[in-house]
């Protein structure tokens, strides 16, 4: 039923074909496909490389329904409950290495996913981990669309730099934090990309990533998607503050519950995108003593647990439960912030050190 | 080949708690081609005319050329069959002692019509017996897929008591289809729409007897003109989930919810007859289960099916929503039908109410479709409605019913409650 070579118009939905140059239902100007930056089609594109040994069928086949186990219909819907076959985007996880996994996930009350998260990670434990997370701000158009394209520009930014400077540690972090910039202007890049010129309410989206390599970790962030940090044997560590808010008020003595749950709890001070007055990352960077969690996730998990320390417990108490595996570790967070209303979309990576 | 299109309109967006759901599913047909001829299975006709004494000498001479004209408008090589009708049945054509039909040519054409000519009224009105013969006169044809008969009636079904009459509209329920039409004034309109509506054909009243041969070659062409012999409505809904009731609303009310055979645990099929080049408008309502805010799930699955094959689906959805501005939105096709059906239902109530001396709901009643055909732009109901009641106020229904009305226009007020107007889309 869905073609391949169909596409949506990425402003207002409608059908269009990789020739038109103009959306026929809306008028917008279509940016033309150049080979290497696929469109990405919300609808239908897989989720892009799926660990190998994830637990899922094969793409072209809808899995059973999520509800009630039932077959999914042709038409998108279970053929037994009704429920709503879950879109790839709606639901998807990656895990580049055994130790580095990410989910992220509609949530519940939203009715599309506009998370994203795109990860790397080198074979050998510990040694070279890339997270970022981009969270598209809901009042904004194409905000799925554009999260997405960042988060995975950005990944990508990060993945192929690998200069260490002159080797020093001063001269490391600089290197690293001249990715994280680099990597911000891409994923910018990548939003005003997915924006039509004309939208009165251009796409943005948050930033977050981290860098890890060997001893080294470097966090930069733009908005309010968080990085932390959980030792296994020490108090853990927020990587990053957010640009809100709520963080404003935190920081002239107004107790965090309190700003956090405010009117204006959730505006966001910086993002990215077309109407975005800057998105320099604010970068902290760390030394790694001892094993311990990374993590880098969207305010639909830390909606419910903002805190480093609870957070911290909750992390180490949900991998435990499932053996320190990653992938599973991730799942059951998302699955947590689900069972506490799923308000947002909700993401989740980790790196297990 | 024919094809088969569905469309739903309805107001998706259930507020929170929320439980039922309803959607117009319009189903389209287009290339039916003419009866007997897709392929699938023969034709068959048989008309069926009252010879009761009631009839008069003029009123069967009018009927025997009525038929003749009907006669001509069957299509060569349908099979075909003439029964008249009294307070027995008796095949009147093909001329045989047994049950029996014949295709359709040249000359059984004018043999058929020759035997018409020599109908004389006598006797009373047993139109169980009529349907009956009909029934088995059918089933001589194990090639039929498609079994229309049209039946006139005078009078009332005076030779045979209601009870059996139910029995036989249940025993042929599903054997053939049947479109009734009463000529005069001393029929029962309620009689005989039991019998159309079971056997889903129409009724409707020919006040003269010289109208009659052009209504019966109109009828007749219709039937010819239905190339796809029979198809079933199919609605499934969720494990869990109540259907409560499909209705026919366009071209007419016809409510299907009784009708219902078993598919599957979760799907229902619904007869609807044979199609031709037409559009036909269905009223589904689901009652779910509420989901929590943000979810989506299917409500229902409504589908055209030939036999086993599906040829047609439309989808009616529920998405649950805290946006009152979505859910509180009605859907001008659901709202436009659901004031139909009240119509229908507030004519026949109204008459039956005048009918029976309770002036006072009858005039409530009235009163209340005058306002329901102002709204629905249903012109053709206030037309008849103003040969039975004078309208003092249209907008609030105040109405008082006129001292004087020709009993066929209230007979034709009744049969014509159920025709709907369509909805502007």
């Amino acid at each position: 039923m869905t073609s391949t070579t169909k596409t949506v118009c990425p402003s207002c939905g409608g059908p269009i074909s990789e020739a038109d140059r103009f959306c026929e239902t809306c008028g917008a100007e279509l940016t033309p496909a150049t080979p290497g930056t696929p469109a990405l089609d919300t609808d239908t594109e897989p989720t892009i490389e799926l660990h190998p040994g994830a637990a899922r069928g094969a793409e072209a086949a809808p899995g059973p329904c999520r509800s009630c186990g039932g077959a999914i219909s042709a038409d998108g819907y279970c053929e037994n409950c009704g429920t709503k076959a879950t879109k790839p985007r709606d639901h998807f996880s990656e895990q580049p290495a055994p130790w580095v996994a990410a989910v992220c996930d509609r949530g519940i009350r939203h009715s599309r996913n506009e998370d994203a998260v795109a990860i790397a990670a080198d074979p050998e434990p510990g040694s070279r981990a890339l997270l970022v997370v981009c969270d598209g701000v809901s009042s904004s158009l194409d905000s799925d669309v554009a999260s997405l394209a960042a988060a995975r520009a950005a990944r990508d930014v990060l993945e192929a730099g690998n200069a260490q400077g002159m080797g020093t540690e001063s001269s490391r972090i600089s290197a690293v934090v001249a990715r994280l910039n680099a990597a911000a202007d891409a994923a910018s890049d990548a939003v005003l990309a997915n924006t039509s010129p004309d939208s009165p309410n251009p796409a943005s989206c948050t930033f977050v990533a981290t860098v890890l390599e060997g001893d080294l970790l470097v966090a930069g962030v733009v908005g309010d998607s968080r990085a932390y940090w959980f030792p296994d044997n020490a108090e853990a560590v927020a990587l990053t503050v957010d640009d809100s808010w709520a963080a404003e008020l935190i920081a002239t003595g107004v107790p965090r519950h309190e700003a956090e749950t405010g009117p204006q709890a959730h505006a966001i001070t910086r993002w990215l995108g077309k109407d975005a007055p800057d998105h320099t990352p604010r970068t902290t960077s760390m030394k790694v003593v001892g094993p311990g969690w990374l993590m880098a996730c969207s305010d639909g998990l830390w909606n419910y647990c903002s805190e480093a320390a609870p957070l911290a417990d909750l992390t180490r108490q949900t991998a435990a439960a499932h053996g320190g595996d990653p992938l599973a570790t991730a799942s059951a967070l998302v699955d947590w912030a689900n069972a506490q209303g799923g308000q947002d979309n909700i993401t989740v990576a980790l790196a297990r050190i | 080949m024919a094809e088969f299109t569905a469309s739903v309109y309805q107001n998706e967006f259930l507020p929170d708690g929320g439980t039922d759901v309803h959607a117009i599913v319009t189903v389209s047909c287009s290339g039916a081609g003419s009866a007997g001829q897709s392929g699938s299975g023969d034709a068959g006709e048989i008309i069926i005319v009252d010879t009761s004494g009631s009839m008069g000498a003029e009123g069967v001479r009018a009927a025997a050329f009525a038929a003749q004209t009907a006669l001509d408008q069957i299509l060569d090589g349908v099979w075909f069959a003439v029964i008249s009708g009294n307070d027995r049945a008796q095949l009147a054509f093909p001329p045989s002692p047994e049950p029996v039909m014949v295709k359709m040519d040249q000359f059984t054409r004018q043999a058929a019509k020759d035997a018409v000519a020599r109908f004389y009224a006598d006797g009373g009105t047993a139109m169980g017996t009529w349907l009956r013969l009909a029934s088995r006169v059918f089933a001589t044809v194990p090639s039929l897929t498609q079994k229309h008969a049209l039946l006139l009636t005078d009078g009332e079904n005076q030779h045979e008591s209601p009870e059996v009459l139910t029995q036989t509209i249940q025993a042929v329920t599903g054997q053939f289809q049947c479109d009734c039409r009463g000529v005069g004034v001393a029929w029962q309109v309620n009689e005989v729409r039991r019998i159309a509506t079971a056997l889903l054909g129409t009724v409707d009243i020919i006040p003269a007897p010289d109208q009659l041969a052009a209504e019966f070659a109109k009828i007749i062409q219709n039937a010819m003109s239905k190339g796809v012999a029979q198809a079933d409505m199919r609605v499934w809904a969720p494990q869990g989930a109540q259907v409560l009731f499909v209705r026919q609303v366009a071209p007419t009310v016809d409510d299907l919810t009784a009708r219902r055979t078993e598919v599957n645990a979760l799907t229902g099929a619904y007869p609807t007859g044979s199609w031709g080049d037409e559009s036909r408008d269905y009223h589904v309502a689901i009652r779910l289960a509420a989901k929590g805010i943000g979810q989506e799930q299917l409500a229902a699955r409504v589908q055209l099916a030939l036999g086993d094959q599906v040829v047609a689906q439309g989808l009616v959805r529920a998405l649950w929503s805290e946006d009152e501005a979505l859910t509180t939105r009605i859907s001008p096709e659901v709202a436009h039908y659901t004031g139909q059906t009240e119509l229908a239902d507030a004519i026949q109530e109204g008459l039956a109410a005048k009918a029976a001396g309770d002036t006072a709901t009858a005039t409530t009643k009235l009163g209340r479709a005058v306002q329901l055909a102002a709204q629905t732009g249903n012109e053709e109901a206030t037309t008849r409605l103003r040969k039975v009641v004078d309208i003092d106020d249209q907008d609030n229904g105040t109405v008082r019913l006129k001292r004087t009305v020709e009993k066929a226009d209230e007979m034709a007020l009744d049969t014509a409650s159920t025709k709907t107007t369509r909805v502007k889309k």
